[in-house]
């Protein structure tokens, strides 16, 4: 079994960080409308630091998988930089070359999570 | 208001079908195949308006009375032809039919009885009985209240209306038991091909239909013309927040992990009597499989049925709708495994 495989099939079955947070400082949910992966996120974010993170998610295996890796991640990382992450971390993170078909898979929990991070009231610094 | 409340031989309606007969001379529904009978019953109706007693119609039919009116033999129906009184609260039978209301608000199955003959036959009185014994009303007489509310659970299950004999320290009575219960509501889980047919035949069916998807190109109007709500977002939140409970049957047709597992999450704890995945008993297994590895007991797996619907070799999606809509019927009239 590929190294990519291993990844997603352990973070698949044994997901970090699924399920609500209580107090999330921001929610996002993303979706990739054609395929019907729905992910949503929850921060919780002290003095610009990414504290605790969540997510739920009706998705794919690669999708849940990636939640999985990207929230954890993000987790003691100042917003300013989580939010400049790009679509090739979520592809590194989950362990190998992802088909072209199903890079929107990989990369939907990061997308959501950037658009969370900006969608936050709280001063970064 | 008219009611079928027993029937022998040959007959078109099933015991418990109303007919409504205005002061006006409106009429809705039907007691029988109409023509003749449903004539006689309309007659009584005017009777019963004017003098504001009720009154039981016994009404034999011999083969070729029968014959005439469609039917294939003959036999007898009887029914029960009762003033009703809107807009009066204490009119016993609105009261009666008020809990009823109540009943189903909660998903709740209830059984509303009267008394056809012996001494307490003649006067409107209704007991409203649910699973758990009275819900509301007395027949005016105890034993009567008492041994009704034992069969209440039998009728309930049984999934039709039916009149009994029961025998009191007072004498034997007849009494009509009239079954109501929630609609069954259909969850579909993914808004296929599959999911428009079983949409379009729940209609005809008197099934409720709620379709759920995560894709907004999918779940829409233009597609499920029949369904009574189309949800789109996350599956199994959706599915959670409907409380699927008693009267649900859950459809799951993405054919997908990513909607199956999540929502099998959501339902499997719950009250729900019919949970049907599509798929293979293979991929049913690995399904099965999963949810075990995170915990689930055997006995909650064993509430997933798959490979879904009856077989009947259903290939094309209304094929395979029509087999699951006849498996959720076997289900309701306990006739499936």
């Amino acid at each position: 079994m590929s190294a990519y495989r291993d990844v997603v099939l352990e973070h698949f079955r044994h997901p970090r960080n699924r399920g609500s947070l209580v107090m999330a400082d921001v929610s996002m949910e993303g979706a990739n409308p054609l395929c019907g992966d729905r992910v949503r996120v929850e921060l919780r974010v002290v003095d610009g630091t990414i504290t605790d993170t969540g997510f739920t998610a009706d998705a794919c295996v690669l999708c849940v998988a990636a939640a999985s890796l990207v929230t954890e991640h993000v987790r003691g990382m100042r917003t300013e930089e989580a939010r400049e992450l790009s679509d090739a971390v979520a592809l590194q993170l989950v362990g190998g070359t992802v088909p072209p078909a199903r890079k929107r898979c990989a990369t939907l929990p990061l997308d959501t999570l950037r658009r969370a991070v900006a969608g936050l009231r709280l001063p970064d610094r | 208001m008219a009611t079928l409340v027993a029937a022998t031989g040959s007959t078109s309606k099933k015991v418990g079908a109303k007919m409504w007969v205005g002061a006006s001379g409106r009429i809705l529904g039907a007691v029988t195949i109409g023509g003749c009978v449903d004539a006689r019953v309309i007659e009584a109706a005017d009777e019963v308006i004017k003098t504001r007693r009720r009154t039981l119609l016994d009404i034999s039919l011999d083969d070729d009375e029968a014959w005439e009116i469609g039917l294939t033999c003959g036999g007898s129906v009887e029914v029960l032809v009762e003033p009703l009184a809107p807009g009066d609260a204490s009119d016993p039978i609105l009261s009666a039919y008020g809990a009823v209301c109540d009943a189903l608000a909660q998903d709740e199955a209830a059984v509303v009885a009267t008394v056809l003959d012996g001494g307490d036959a003649g006067n409107a009185a209704r007991v409203v009985l649910g699973s758990g014994g009275l819900v509301a009303g007395s027949l005016g007489n105890a034993a009567l209240d008492e041994k009704t509310a034992a069969i209440a659970p039998q009728v309930i299950s049984s999934g039709s209306s039916r009149t009994e004999r029961i025998e009191t320290p007072a004498g034997a009575r007849r009494v009509y038991l009239e079954r109501h219960a929630p609609p069954l509501t259909l969850v579909v889980v993914g808004a296929g091909q599959i999911a428009m047919s079983i949409s379009r035949f729940a209609r005809e069916l008197e099934m409720r239909t709620i379709i759920v998807d995560g894709r907004p190109r999918y779940a829409t109007r233009e597609r499920f013309p029949d369904a009574d709500e189309i949800q789109v977002g996350m599956p199994s939140e959706i599915v959670a927040a409907i409380r699927p409970g008693r009267s649900t049957a859950v459809i799951l047709v993405a054919h997908d992990y990513k909607y199956e597992l999540p929502v099998l999450r959501a339902v499997l704890r719950s009250a729900v009597p019919y949970v049907g995945l599509l798929g293979s008993r293979k991929r049913g297994a690995a399904v099965r499989q999963m949810l075990a590895d995170e915990g689930f007991s055997a006995d909650e797996l064993s509430r997933v049925r798959t490979p879904i619907g009856l077989d009947i070799g259903g290939a094309t999606a209304a094929e395979i709708a029509l087999s699951i809509l006849g498996e959720i019927i076997a289900v309701r009239r306990g006739r499936a495994k």
